[in-house]
């Protein structure tokens, strides 16, 4: 790793905790979330059920959202276009940004994981550490695939209005809500082809069944191949709009 | 004031551009130009929006790639290799809102190589005093009026001393008192071995530099130093301004014969 990629993710970590709005959407609305699904759940077994799943969502959710934002931002008010001119490489700028995230991302998985087993008494067989992996590679294929979608915006408002068309669909057919299974034919195949549907199969399997990552070697696979596919996408468009 | 003399081994011209060509779409910015700048200078690219003088920085820092023609930056084809000799300000402020000024310069510098921790700290601070901004370091750069931001811009550009700076409108939203200050450093740079490429369109900063090139339509229609250009219009008494209009009425001329 070089030192131009810790340098912009400390600058990335540096700009999130100035700004305190962000803390608290990554931080607190995700527990406001795990309370109200808590309280509201009339089953034990289905908050079981659906609390991993969280997990898996919500760091998509919010890793798609603040990375395509953040990168927005940094076209429009040129930094990208400064940081292009300079020796850092399309790399170590992605690269920057993935682990800058990734900590938060890592954060907020912990804190929800706590908060759902000392708090909502919600069962776990796993390890933690694996799940914190997990988490993880789920949260690149996030970031590569905010900073992808970021090239196809114009303003945060275009930004925004990619979560109807790009994650909230990935909520309804991940089995979130009710098994895939349950799902007519093509539209199970239609959600073994999202990443969501991937990263709430293979939680849930980390955290309710104790499987281990060997175990979820499929979903593993999948997710990797959509990290890897969207991290050569958001590095190979990086350029778009750094130079008006 | 200090300035530290940069580092530069390369002895031929800053810059070289020949037939130079880009467009958007079927767009034609720049048009067929050639352009030598020789080192330790202040040169300008003066003129109109839309003259294409944003576009041929842009062409010379790396950002696009020429559909024609060829570019020597300091004897080598734009590439990230000579990047960390090369400042660039761009003509937005290019700042991170939620950095404070340090945070951004300090960003700026290490990004630019500045691996040693005391000289590192040495030239932020230098680079933040500069622009006169010391005492508003730590504000948010959301929080700066807009004079200060291109002060703030500036600072980022020159934390690593670069032997070639990039200038896009750099004085731009700078009251009459700070942008003599800027030209002072400006000079002491070039005085110390430093090349400047400083866009325009005012003619006060054209004054400024040791040459000039007039741009029009992606073209040079004159280049010169600022009295060669003034004589040029055969008038005594002219201004750079009567002498951009000779050439443009010149250039109009020759196309419609």
């Amino acid at each position: 790793m070089s030192s131009s990629t810790l340098t912009i993710a400390s600058r990335i970590v540096n700009q999130l905790i100035r700004d305190r709005r962000t803390i608290v959407l990554l931080v607190i609305v995700p527990l406001v979330i795990a309370s109200l699904v808590g309280v509201s759940v009339p089953d034990k077994r289905i908050l079981d059920y659906t609390a991993p799943a969280i997990l898996a969502v919500l760091i998509l959710f919010f890793g798609f959202l603040l990375t395509g934002i953040s990168f927005l931002r940094e076209r429009s008010q040129g930094t990208l276009e400064r940081l292009m001119a300079s020796p850092v490489s399309r790399l170590d700028i992605v690269g920057g940004y993935l682990l800058g995230f990734l900590l938060f991302a890592v954060l907020q998985t912990m804190v929800l994981f706590f908060y759902f087993i000392y708090v909502l008494n919600v069962s776990f067989y796993g390890d933690l550490w694996q799940i914190l992996v997990f988490q993880v590679l789920i949260g690149i294929g996030a970031v590569c695939m905010g900073t992808f979608f970021s090239v196809l915006a114009k303003n945060e408002f275009q930004m925004v209005q990619f979560i109807p068309m790009i994650i909230v669909p990935q909520m309804f057919l991940c089995g979130l809500l009710w098994p895939v299974s349950q799902m007519p034919e093509y539209l199970q195949w239609l959600a073994n082809c999202l990443p969501m549907t991937h990263g709430v199969e293979g939680i849930r399997a980390l955290m309710l069944q104790g499987q281990n990552l060997l175990d979820i070697g499929k979903e593993v696979g999948v997710l990797a191949a959509y990290a890897v596919g969207l991290l050569i996408l958001a590095a190979l468009t990086l350029r778009r709009g750094a130079s008006g | 004031m200090p300035v530290t003399t940069p580092k530069n081994q390369f002895s031929g011209p800053a810059v070289e551009v020949d037939k130079l060509s880009f467009s958007y779409s079927r767009l034609k910015v720049v048009d067929g130009l050639s352009l030598g700048v020789p080192k330790g200078i202040s040169f300008g690219l003066l003129g109109p929006n839309g003259a294409g003088k944003t576009t041929l920085i842009r062409l010379l820092v790396g950002l696009l790639q020429p559909r024609s023609g060829t570019i020597r930056t300091l004897g080598q084809k734009p590439s990230p290799k000579i990047a960390h000799l090369i400042g660039y300000m761009p003509q937005l402020s290019s700042l991170y809102a939620e950095l404070s000024v340090i945070q951004n310069v300090e960003f700026f510098a290490r990004i630019y190589r500045l691996t040693d921790k005391t000289e590192r700290k040495r030239r932020v601070e230098e680079a933040i005093k500069l622009v006169d901004l010391w005492e508003h370091r730590r504000k948010s750069a959301m929080n700066l009026s807009g004079g200060m931001k291109q002060r703030a811009s500036l600072a980022c550009a020159i934390v690593h001393n670069p032997p070639l700076l990039f200038l896009d409108e750099p004085t731009v939203g700078l009251d009459p008192e700070l942008r003599v200050t800027f030209w002072e450093y400006f000079s002491a740079l070039t005085r110390q071995g430093a090349t400047l490429i400083i866009s325009s369109h005012t003619m006060d900063d054209a004054a400024h530099c040791d040459r000039l090139a007039f741009m029009r339509d992606g073209k040079v229609i004159a280049e010169g130093t600022p009295d060669e250009l003034r004589q040029a219009t055969g008038r005594p008494q002219a201004t750079l301004e009567d002498a951009f209009l000779h050439f443009v009425r010149r250039e109009v001329k020759k196309n419609v014969e």
